[in-house]
């Protein structure tokens, strides 16, 4: 049992999901995976094991902070556009780009 | 063999979290992987680590549980139990590697020195990689301020 090629494993799948979904919710459990494997390491391979406790300690409060403001980020994002797909908010942003460069040339 | 059990469910769950089309189911699979990851700690001896982890994560999935159900978009139609089979066997799939393979005991930065005190003693590598990171946030800072200027 190899926790290094676990944890690459869990960090592809997270980045795989990053690059594929279109989803908000499942980006930000793609970024969660991604985390999870690297906090994964730091128990793993620290040496002295308290030195790896310690510095989770420290993964997690910033990955804990980096997720409110994720969440925060995501519900403003949906609420505004009515939608949690990429795409779809994409698509609204570059027709409210074309509607401010038409009402500039007016 | 517990701990290859619980690697096995750990990638399995990380493969439904993300590839379920229901966000509620999603967000319990997504549960499922904090909870083994928990019980990987606790069993390699860690078990403060294991606490904290479960812990954090029961935060993390109450507020994912909520706006799960707020933003998520009911689909469709429902997950067969063929694609929900499919997507277990890709994630037993892919974690016959770490069970089977090892990289820990082998390193090309010196012979006598194991991935893990690389990782740990000899820093010059995640220096250099941050150092990568910053340059590239400064070079794609600085492009983005000059097409602005442009404008």
């Amino acid at each position: 049992m190899d926790y290094v090629i676990l944890s690459i494993v869990l960090l592809f799948i997270g980045i795989y999901g990053l690059l594929t979904k279109r989803q908000l919710l499942k980006v930000f459990i793609s970024i969660e995976l991604i985390a999870t494997a690297a906090t994964l390491n730091f128990i793993m391979l620290a040496s002295p094991q308290g030195m790896g406790e310690a510095l989770l300690v420290l993964a997690f409060s910033v990955d804990t902070a980096i997720s409110a403001v994720i969440l925060a980020l995501l519900v403003i994002v949906s609420k505004h556009y009515g939608t949690s797909d990429i795409t779809k908010i994409v698509a609204k942003l570059k027709e409210n780009e074309v509607e401010e460069s038409e009402v500039e040339t007016q | 063999m517990i701990i290859e059990i619980l690697a096995i469910g750990l990638i399995i769950s990380a493969v439904l979290a993300l590839f379920l089309d229901e966000v509620v189911y999603s967000v319990a699979a997504l549960a499922a992987t904090f909870l083994l990851t928990a019980l990987i700690y606790v069993l390699n001896g860690a078990v403060f680590a294991g606490i904290f982890q479960f812990a954090v994560s029961i935060g993390t999935l109450a507020i994912l549980f909520l706006s799960g159900e707020m933003l998520g978009e009911k689909p469709s139609k429902k997950a067969s139990s063929l694609r929900i089979g499919g997507l277990v066997g890709v994630g037993f799939l892919l974690s016959l590697p770490a069970i089977f393979l090892s990289v820990s005991g082998v390193s090309h930065v010196a012979p006598d020195v194991e991935f893990g005190d690389a990782l740990w003693n000899l820093r010059g590598v995640d220096v250099l990689l941050q150092a990568i990171v910053i340059l590239t946030v400064a070079i794609g800072i600085s492009i983005v301020l000059f097409e602005r200027r442009k404008k």
